[in-house]
């Protein structure tokens, strides 16, 4: 079985586009598909994922080339409107002849390349790490929710946070950080946030305004709109960009929460 | 707990705020909208969006929609409500009444450019199959007619050469009277991911926008001329073009009418339009309009992006044209990665140049005093049509004022606050027996209006919208009309009620009647549109799946026509009583007249039109940022807050115009485009003082 | 009554004349015959060319006038066109 990466549409009546291939590859996006690192536009470049031989063009993520071969990769601070960074280490693979685990996201394709996305020890490394992220969730916002996120939970089977005995239980968390609801129409709550930089990349690669950094070190690092000032009183300029990239609803649409946004009193996962 | 309620539906459409023409998600929870979220197959936005399409949603349902058809025998009366056959019968026998009384071209049509296509489409085969003249015309007479009739006259189509995405090819970027990060931001952000990838650009623009300088994003040059004297300058950017031979000769000559390029040679060559000469002239260093001249010329790509900074003046249609010839001469159009794109205001102005909403103009741009083109509108239509050229908007409003003009039906405007001169405006309208106006609330113009008809938003009917690269898109009905009918068929309605019978079962069969008998529509249709997701004109037998690039081969009738630009400075000038010159602009959370962002929190960002002006004129008028200044103009005078600011000049002052109680088109004059009529809202000789505390406002 | 205040339609048609000043004689009084022919309302070019025999136009460009002559004339009809003035060859 064979499976290709879709062609840019529309590409026809262009001329002279070598080294500036950007608006071809941002026409690749596909509504319901996130192919986790943006389309390329290069040579075609054929690999085997899972046993099935795969061709996309040259560029393209090993993340990528999964997701078009129809496997599904675990993944939270990767998405296909901005370029990969490879923090969250939940998108682990196996590499014939390589070793470790990398990331999918930020390997580039190799022509002949036999990929492994699956199996028993995948499945528990990209579980250790999403229980890491859900240690630091408020546990009352697990179930019902729609997010990536929770989408994320569900492929390394955590759909039901953490257990009452996992160790990582009553450790630290973001709870005492204030929920930002200037803006008028979202709201950013610090309790929620993975820190993957997702909206601070948005800012900055898709809206180019630069108004997002992420402040502190560590366990303290949090996201900051200008001189940690609030989204209203910042630089932001209230294009829903981050909003559409948050994977875990800390930056999200107010009109989404009809009675007004409250937490609940409950601590962490 | 704060778990988000989950859309339970959700439908593809098109915003309907600027000429960008973002595709959106429009997601319902229990049949009402509850958010909008950016399409990743929109081609004009990629997924991106800005504050107005994203979030300033909720107008749609603001408690002011009218959704009930009103009435009244004179504008003191108190409105009466009836049923949608009453209104219908009532404005089409007053109609009946003026054109009896005073003539069948004493009554006329106004299209909107936040209506659809074929909504568009068929106010204008109303004027002509139901009023019998061509009295039609659109809110483009006071933004973009001068594209249309400057591009047509230079490149042959009087559109955007592009699509939106190819300035991300371009090596050299020149914005001219725009601010795309404010007026058009999803456009902005891409121009600024161009810059961020290497794209020079350049600015030619009074004020120091935003677009000038922005983080990772600043111009290599910028142009602060004086308001006024784009020509001049465009002229002189030209002139170093000739000069310094920067042009491209094989191109020209392949691609262009030799004999005109000399022409244009010998006018733009003269000495009185060299950088020495313009540049103190237009408040610039001449070095800075060589070197902009030379990195233009030198691309390898370059592509001009301009706005109403360009086209609001009364040589508007001729800075259109010195553009046009500018990317003809340095061989800059026919490819990926330059061209000549003008940004357009609103979702479907594009659309409504199109589409035959032209007092002189059928759909595709062409002449109602040509028979061939008349006959194949009264073959399709089965009525004879008026063979003479109509009233543009202002000349109704003047004739109204001379009292031969009595009637008008406005769709989806209003003149009162968005036209030049409004206490002409108002004079006109009060002199009018029947004023029928179709529109979401009971807008400034409405308070002059017989006949009020609840308009429909952009949420509620099927159709499509055109935006500023020429792509149309889908626009999706997501929640019922409020008022019961979507425009079209208000329209029909009243159609119907004048005597033309007509019926459409969908708007689908609308855009059908377009295809047929309008050349750049001829291969669309709703059913293509949904296949591939948009369609950029022309779409035809040549091209079936529409054209991303203009002028690739050759343009439209040929050769391109390189223009006469011969400056000629405006009457409006600066003397003792009035020494600063006032322009006008937008700001990224409002939308025009405001009259949908006012009603949302957007006013978070910007609740009033404020007044910049520089340190210097400020300290000598005693004037703080925060105080209020009386601004006045030769035409009247307004109120406003002022703030001290860098970005404009000594001598220039710069305002918004999105509030109605500001008011700021007391200001503007009645100077307009010489071709078209444009108003001059970019240049107003006004002077500032200090206002009393609490003073009113208004004039 | 005039249809519309003749000082504006006066601007107006001066203003058209004033864009194409640059072009030789012919080409001038041609591209002022094809907008006032094909851009203005009849009753606008009405109210003008008696503003013209009223007064003779003192204030109205010479090639101005002889467009309006042409256009009054309508001897040759030429079809619309946008784009630069054509050169003809009978009417100038």
């Amino acid at each position: 079985m064979s499976t290709t990466n879709p062609a840019p549409a529309g590409t026809a009546g262009t001329a002279g586009t070598a080294g500036k291939q950007v608006w071809t590859e941002l026409r690749g996006l596909r509504e319901g598909v996130d192919l986790g690192t943006p389309p390329r536009d290069g040579e075609p470049v054929t690999l085997t994922i899972d046993g099935v031989e795969t061709t996309v063009p040259a560029g393209s993520s090993v993340l990528l080339a999964a997701t078009v071969a129809g496997a599904t990769v675990p993944k939270l601070c990767a998405t296909d409107t901005l370029e990969c960074f490879g923090s969250c280490r939940v998108c682990l693979v196996e590499i014939e002849g390589r070793r470790g685990y990398p990331a999918s996201c930020t390997t580039p394709v190799e022509s002949g390349m036999t990929v492994r996305t699956g199996g028993e020890r995948l499945t528990a490394l990209r579980r250790g790490v999403v229980e890491l992220y859900l240690s630091d969730y408020p546990a009352s916002d697990i179930e019902g929710g729609w997010s990536e996120f929770h989408t994320t939970l569900e492929q390394v089977g955590l759909t039901d946070g953490l257990p009452a005995d996992h160790p990582y239980r009553g450790g630290d968390h973001h709870q005492h950080l204030a929920v930002d609801e200037s803006n008028p129409y979202f709201l950013f709550d610090p309790a929620k946030c993975i820190v993957c930089s997702r909206c601070v990349r948005a800012c900055q690669e898709i809206q180019g305004t630069f108004a997002l950094t992420i402040s502190g070190r560590g366990f303290g690092s949090k996201v900051a709109a200008s001189q940690d000032e609030s989204f209203l009183a910042s630089e932001c300029v209230s294009c829903g960009a981050c909003v559409q990239a948050c994977p875990s609803d800390a930056l999200i649409e107010k009109s989404l929460f009809p009675g007004g946004y409250h937490r609940a009193d409950s601590g962490q996962a | 707990m704060p778990i988000p309620v989950k859309p339970d539906n959700s439908v593809v459409t098109t915003c309907a705020y600027c000429g960008v023409g973002c595709g959106f998600k429009a997601e319902t929870h229990e049949g009402r909208v509850v958010r909008m979220v950016p399409w990743k197959e929109g081609k004009a936005n990629h997924g991106h969006s800005c504050v107005k399409g994203r979030f300033a949603f909720d107008y749609y349902a603001h408690p002011d929609r009218i959704r009930t058809p009103m009435i009244r025998a004179s504008i003191d009366e108190p409105w009466q409500e009836v049923d949608w056959p009453t209104a219908f019968a009532h404005a089409a026998s007053e109609l009946h009444r003026l054109q009896d009384t005073y003539g069948r071209g004493s009554v006329g049509a106004v299209s909107s450019s936040r209506c659809t296509n074929e909504e568009i489409f068929l106010m204008q085969k109303f004027a002509r199959v139901a009023l019998r003249n061509n009295n039609i015309d659109n809110c483009s007479r006071i933004c973009h007619s001068p594209t249309q009739f400057g591009l047509s006259a230079t490149l042959g189509a009087g559109a955007a050469s592009q699509h939106f995405d190819s300035v991300l090819q371009a090596d050299v970027v020149l914005v001219v009277g725009a601010n795309p990060t404010e007026g058009h931001p999803v456009f902005g952000s891409m121009m600024k991911r161009a810059v961020r990838r290497g794209a020079k650009l350049l600015v030619i623009d009074p004020r120091r926008t935003e677009t000038v300088d922005s983080p990772h994003c600043r111009a290599e040059v910028h142009l602060a001329l004086r308001p006024g004297t784009n020509v001049l300058v465009l002229n002189s950017v030209a002139h170093v073009v000739v000069t310094e031979r920067l042009y491209d000769e094989e191109f020209v000559r392949a691609r262009c009418d030799w004999d005109d390029f000399q022409l244009w040679m010998g006018l733009v060559g003269d000495e009185r339009y060299s950088p020495e000469v313009v540049g103190p002239e237009a408040g610039l260093d001449p070095e800075d309009i060589r070197r902009l001249a030379r990195i233009y010329a030198s691309g390898p790509k370059s592509t001009i992006y301009y706005g109403l900074g360009v086209t609001e003046h009364s040589q508007g249609s001729t800075g259109v044209m010195c553009l046009g010839n500018l990317t003809m001469a340095c061989g800059m159009v026919g490819r990926e990665g330059v061209g000549v794109n003008p940004l357009r205001g609103q979702g479907n102005v594009q659309g409504g140049s199109c589409l035959g909403s032209w007092p002189h103009m059928l759909t595709g741009y062409r002449f109602v005093t040509d028979p061939e083109v008349r006959g194949s509108f009264e073959a399709e239509w089965r009525i004879e049509l008026d063979s003479e050229p109509g009233l543009r908007l202002p000349n109704m409003f003047d004739a109204a004022t001379a009292g031969t003009f009595k009637g008008i039906y406005i769709q989806g405007e209003d003149p009162v606050q968005s036209d030049p001169n409004r206490h002409h405006v108002e004079a006109a309208l009060r002199s009018m027996e029947c004023v029928i106006v179709q529109d979401l609330y009971l807008s400034e113009t409405a308070k002059f209006a017989h006949v009020f008809l609840p308009g429909s938003s952009s949420l509620e009917k099927d159709g499509t919208f055109t935006n500023a690269e020429r792509r149309v898109s889908m626009v999706r009905q997501v929640v019922e009309p409020l008022g019961g009918l979507a425009d079209w068929q208000i329209t029909v309605g009243l159609m119907n009620a004048m005597g033309y019978e007509c019926h459409y079962d969908h708007p689908s069969e609308i855009l059908d009647e377009i295809a047929r008998t309008s050349p750049a529509y001829s291969g669309m249709s709703f059913e293509k549109i949904e296949k591939l997701g948009s369609v950029q004109w022309p779409c035809n037998t040549d091209a079936p799946e529409g054209t991303e690039v203009l002028h690739t081969v050759q343009f439209p009738r040929g050769k391109g026509s390189f223009m006469l630009t011969q400056y000629v400075p405006t009457r409006e000038r600066t003397d003792d009583q009035y020494p600063l010159l006032l322009t006008t602009g937008r700001i990224l959370s409002q939308y025009n007249v405001g009259t949908q962002t006012r009603r949302t929190a957007n006013l978070a960002w910007h609740d009033e039109d404020v007044l910049e002006i520089s340190a210097g004129d400020a300290a000598a008028r005693g004037l703080a940022t925060g105080d209020r200044a009386r601004i006045s103009s030769r035409y009247g005078s307004t109120e406003l807050t002022v703030r001290i600011s860098e970005r404009v000049n000594p001598g220039i002052v710069y305002t918004t115009f999105h509030f109605a109680h500001t008011m700021v088109n007391n200001l503007t004059s009645n100077l307009d485009d010489w071709a078209t009529n444009c108003p001059e809202y970019k240049v107003t000789a006004v002077d500032v003082v200090k206002a009393a505390a609490h003073a009113g406002v208004g004039s | 009554m005039s249809f519309i205040d003749t000082e504006r339609l006066v601007t107006m048609a001066n203003q058209i004349g004033d864009f194409f000043a640059p072009y030789p004689h012919a080409r001038r009084v041609e591209g002022v015959r094809n907008h006032l022919r094909n851009y203005w309302d009849p009753r606008m070019r009405e109210a003008f060319f008696e503003y013209l025999d009223a007064t003779g136009g003192p204030d109205v460009h010479e090639h101005v006038k002889e467009a309006a002559a042409l256009v009054r004339a309508d001897t040759a009809p030429v079809r619309a066109y946008a784009g630069p003035p054509k050169q003809l060859d009978a009417t100038s």
